[in-house]
């Protein structure tokens, strides 16, 4: 059944896939957080600056405002201290009677020439008789009733700007409207008795008003503005985004704030100044910082696009250029799980993937050496297996002539031929022993027991032999026929070439969990060259392919084949050792694994 | 590679849809605040008017008018003048105005040839310059902008055979050196010799523009003429002298024509002592002065070829005949 894959899991999701989202993240996630940083910062500093700004534009406005303020305020004292105008306010009249009037309005025609932002000046004393170039009242009541007048008076001589004059009995002959003047007061005491003793009206023209602010352009759409301590608008452009601000919207002498006006946010920053008692306002949208903050956001958002076009493009190829390989490498590999130990990873990248390739073919190459030294390793074991067997069909036949001749002795009386083809009879027999491979020890010391015997009757005293072998090793099984190539080398090349009788011992022992069989003997031993000429025929391991070809020289064919049956039955950690010292004798310790049971 | 053209697609298009939304915006957002502004200035241009006298009363209703256009155009303005009666000092003055390398300069010629050379000097340094009330007519000033002084001397004379009966003695208290004041005596002259013959202008005298010296010369024409029935004073203050000299002669009946109509000048004629004034279309002077200057600083009008822009060379701002039937609407409002 088909795995079911769960996709969220990051472990499960493709490597691409990874690996796209990867670069993604690292391409796109850093260009977006900094776009959206710019714009932050942006949006301060901008915020910053434009503050900064009205502020130093409002304080040259207040300056400039405040100049015009303090010429009118002058021109108030100039006019006191005229002394036609002193006798005018006291009701006296001069030398020249009439010419007094003459003589003020030749006076303060020449203010108005130094001053032309004035629209008007006004003297009137307390009985309402007045003098001026270019007002006049509109009704005979008198002046001293008007509200201005009042002020005037109750400022105590001090100078007091009223604001654009309103309900007043008061005209301009060159038709200067209320909204188009400032007009500020101050009463003329009597330094003595601090008494009233007139008024000097003076009119601003707004104009220069106008002109200070208008000049000043907050941004595109943001203006100035002033209104006076009641709140009230002296000068407003002519299309403004408010037209009356609360009083209650300031607190202080300057600052800055945003209110929420007809829909749209208007930020407002504005300082009072002490002279005049007039706040200079800079409004201004926040649409319009917004409008520049869309354009850096704009700027930004299409760098991220950029990005994005281009992280994407690129983290794509790069994904599949790093995939691709990996997919190839998985596909090749089902084709070695399906069998096809032949086929081969093909590229020279030099990259993590390269390698793995690579070293995977390089174990493909090990594991195919190694299932063609097994292929090898089972033929040899056959062959051995095949010699064995032809080596017994014959004795077979010989076993069955070799019982009629020990009959055919006993009829005869021979007993000792008898016993001797018994003996031989019995060593074939277990030699053949049906075939198998392993047999009881029991059968294979009979074995060896029989060929000693018959060897007995060939040497007679010249050879003794001893069993030392424990009656419960015996029920052990062991490989066949491994004792008696080792006892004959024992005859052959050591009791035969010996003076005088030799002995061969035969034990066996349980060691360490392995069998050891020892045949020893007394016979003339092995010159120490001969010792490991012997050794290392042993030696040659029957892993190698090319030993095929040494097995030829190498002498001991018998005891080599022993080895080489020990070895491929039960591994290289069993098989035969050998000591030996020349003229003393020789010892081959048999190492086998105990077998308690044969399956 | 279907999948990356896939999102490609996508993206494009989103950021093509965003493309077209913010310019959608943008433009949606401009035309919200664009404010239509034709002929409309700069508040750092600025345009002066150069008088002389520079504080009489005459002038501020010339200057309202230069700043009720300097408002409309929303452009500065500034007053400048000679203090006094003096040619020298106003051009001086003029000279400090064209140093400020200003937009325009209006100006008002103390007299006909001696600012010539200084407003040249201005126009040849592309300041445009135009003369209003008083002209300097020898200059390179683009226009001029005044009453038609001799017309003003024609419609007096007009009046007084209509206030007389066509018959009598009539005399002129005048300012005999300055030009325009010539010119309306010319003109009040020439039209009551070749129109009313059975009038007769006895003396033509002159009053210095001040209304004690006016007072005086009227004084010394009744003495002369005791039969005279009208004067003509070709500016405000010989008027107001005429009146004063009648107010202190009992049951004179003289019929005064006088000009101008500055607050005491109106003031008589709502008493009947004047009988009529001649007023001057001073506030048009100002407001058509600015407008000129500000189509020449902008280049608005197309160019002959010599450069020279195309302006009327002369607009005459009109003379209206003030009575006791009319003058309230000339008192400020």
């Amino acid at each position: 059944m088909k795995r079911r894959i769960n996709y969220l899991r990051i472990d499960n999701l493709p490597i691409r896939y990874k690996l796209i989202s990867l670069l993604l993240v690292i391409t796109i996630l850093p260009s977006i957080g900094l776009g959206s940083l710019i714009g932050w910062a942006v949006d301060r500093i901008m915020e910053r600056q434009i503050n900064e700004n009205t502020f130093q534009l409002i304080n040259q406005v207040n300056k400039t405002l405040e100049f015009y303020v303090s010429n009118m305020q002058n021109i108030t004292y100039l006019v006191a201290f005229n002394p036609d105008v002193k006798r005018f306010l006291a009701e006296q009249k001069g030398i020249q009677g009439m010419n007094d009037d003459y003589s003020i309005r030749q006076f303060l025609q020449g203010l108005t020439t130094l001053y032309p932002e004035v629209a008007g000046i006004l003297v009137v004393n307390r009985k309402g008789e007045y003098i001026s170039n270019e007002m006049y009242a509109r009704s005979p009541k008198p002046l001293t009733e008007e509200t201005w007048y009042q002020e005037a008076v109750k400022n105590k001589g001090i100078f007091k700007i009223i604001g654009h004059p309103m309900h007043r009995n008061v005209i301009t002959h060159a038709n200067y409207t209320n909204k188009e003047v400032v007009s500020a007061v101050r009463a003329i005491l009597n330094p003595n008795t601090q008494e009233v003793e007139g008024v000097v009206l003076i009119d601003l023209k707004l104009r220069v008003i106008a002109e200070a602010t208008k000049n000043v352009r907050l941004g595109k759409w943001g203006y100035l503005m002033v209104i006076d301590h009641r709140g009230e608008n002296i000068y407003i452009p002519a299309k403004p985004f408010i037209k009356e601000i609360p009083r209650q919207w300031f607190h202080g002498d300057f600052g800055a704030f945003s209110k929420k006006v007809h829909g749209q946010y208007l930020q407002f920053i504005y300082q009072r100044s002490p002279f005049t008692n007039w706040t200079t306002i800079g409004v201004f949208s926040n649409q319009e910082s917004a409008l520049e903050i869309k354009e850096i956001r704009f700027y930004v958002t299409s760098f991220v696009f950029f990005v994005c076009l281009f992280g994407i493009g690129s983290s794509y190829y790069l994904a599949y250029s790093l995939s691709r390989p990996i997919s190839q490498l998985i596909s090749f590999m089902k084709k070695v799980e399906a069998g096809d130990l032949t086929s081969r990873y093909h590229d020279d990248r030099a990259d993590e993937i390269g390698v793995l390739g690579r070293n995977f073919n390089h174990m493909l190459d090990q594991i195919q050496r190694f299932i063609s030294l097994a292929e090898w390793q089972e033929r040899q074991r056959w062959e051995a297996e095949l010699r064995s067997l032809q080596a017994h069909i014959k004795p077979h036949f010989l076993y069955n002539t070799l019982d009629t001749i020990q009959w055919m002795a006993r009829k005869k009386g021979a007993e000792d031929i008898a016993e001797v083809v018994e003996s031989l009879s019995k060593l074939f027999r277990i030699g053949l022993s049906k075939g198998k491979d392993i047999i009881s020890f029991a059968e294979e010391i009979e074995h060896v027991q029989s060929y000693l015997s018959i060897q007995k009757t060939r040497y007679k005293d010249k050879l003794h032999y001893t069993f030392d072998i424990a009656p419960e090793l015996q029920k052990l099984f062991v490989l066949k026929l491994v004792l008696q190539p080792i006892v004959e080398n024992a005859i052959y090349h050591g009791i035969k070439q010996r003076r005088g009788p030799g002995h061969i011992w035969i034990q066996a022992e349980e060691q360490e969990g392995r069998l050891l069989i020892r045949v020893k003997d007394d016979g003339v031993g092995m010159s120490p060259e001969k010792l490991a000429s012997l050794r290392e025929s042993l030696s040659i391991g029957f892993t190698l392919g090319d030993t095929e070809k040494k097995m030829k020289n190498i002498k001991g064919y018998g005891m080599v084949n022993v080895q080489a049956r020990l070895q491929l039955t039960f591994g290289n950690s069993y098989g035969l050792w050998i000591d030996s010292k020349e003229g003393q004798g020789t010892t081959v310790t048999i190492v086998h694994p105990i077998i308690r049971h044969i399956t | 590679m279907k999948k990356l053209v896939f999102i490609y697609v996508v993206l494009i298009s989103a950021f093509i849809l965003y493309l077209y939304h913010y310019h959608l915006e943008i433009s949606r957002f401009r035309s919200f605040y664009q404010q239509e502004k034709a002929l409309q200035g700069k508040m750092d241009e600025k345009y002066v008017m150069v008088t002389f006298q520079a504080g009489m009363d005459y002038w501020k209703r010339c200057l309202k008018g230069f700043e009720d256009a300097a408002q409309a155009l929303n452009v500065s303005v500034e007053y400048r003048g000679a203090t006094q009666y003096d040619v020298n000092e106003q051009v001086t003055v003029l000279e400090q105005v064209i140093a400020k390398k200003p937009a325009g300069i209006a100006v008002s010629a103390i007299n006909p040839t001696a600012l010539t050379e200084t407003i040249n000097k201005a126009v040849d340094k592309g300041i445009p310059v135009v003369l209003f009330d008083s002209n300097a007519s020898g200059s390179k000033a683009f226009s001029f902008l005044g009453t038609n002084n001799y017309n003003a001397g024609v419609t007096a004379a007009h009046k007084m055979a209509e206030l007389l009966g066509k018959r009598g003695k009539v005399a002129v208290i005048t300012l005999p050196h300055q030009l325009n004041h010539q010119e309306r005596t010319k003109g009040f002259l020439e039209t009551i010799y070749q129109k009313y013959p059975q009038m007769e202008v006895v003396a033509v005298k002159d009053g210095k523009g001040d209304s004690l010296a006016s007072k005086e010369a009227a004084l010394e024409i009744l003495n002369e003429y005791p039969d005279v029935e009208g004067i003509f004073a070709t500016e405000a203050n010989g008027g107001i002298g005429i009146g004063e000299a009648i107010l202190s002669l009992e049951n004179k009946k003289v019929k005064i024509i006088s000009f101008d109509t500055d607050k005491r000048t109106l003031d008589m004629v709502k008493q009947g002592i004047i009988s009529a004034t001649l007023a001057q279309g001073t506030w048009n002077m100002g407001y058509w002065s600015l407008q000129f200057l500000f189509h020449l600083h902008h280049r608005l009008t197309p160019s002959l070829q010599s450069g020279y822009p195309l302006l009327p060379p002369y607009v005459d701002t009109g003379i209206t005949v003030v009575t006791k039937a009319n003058v309230e609407n000339f008192y400020a409002k």
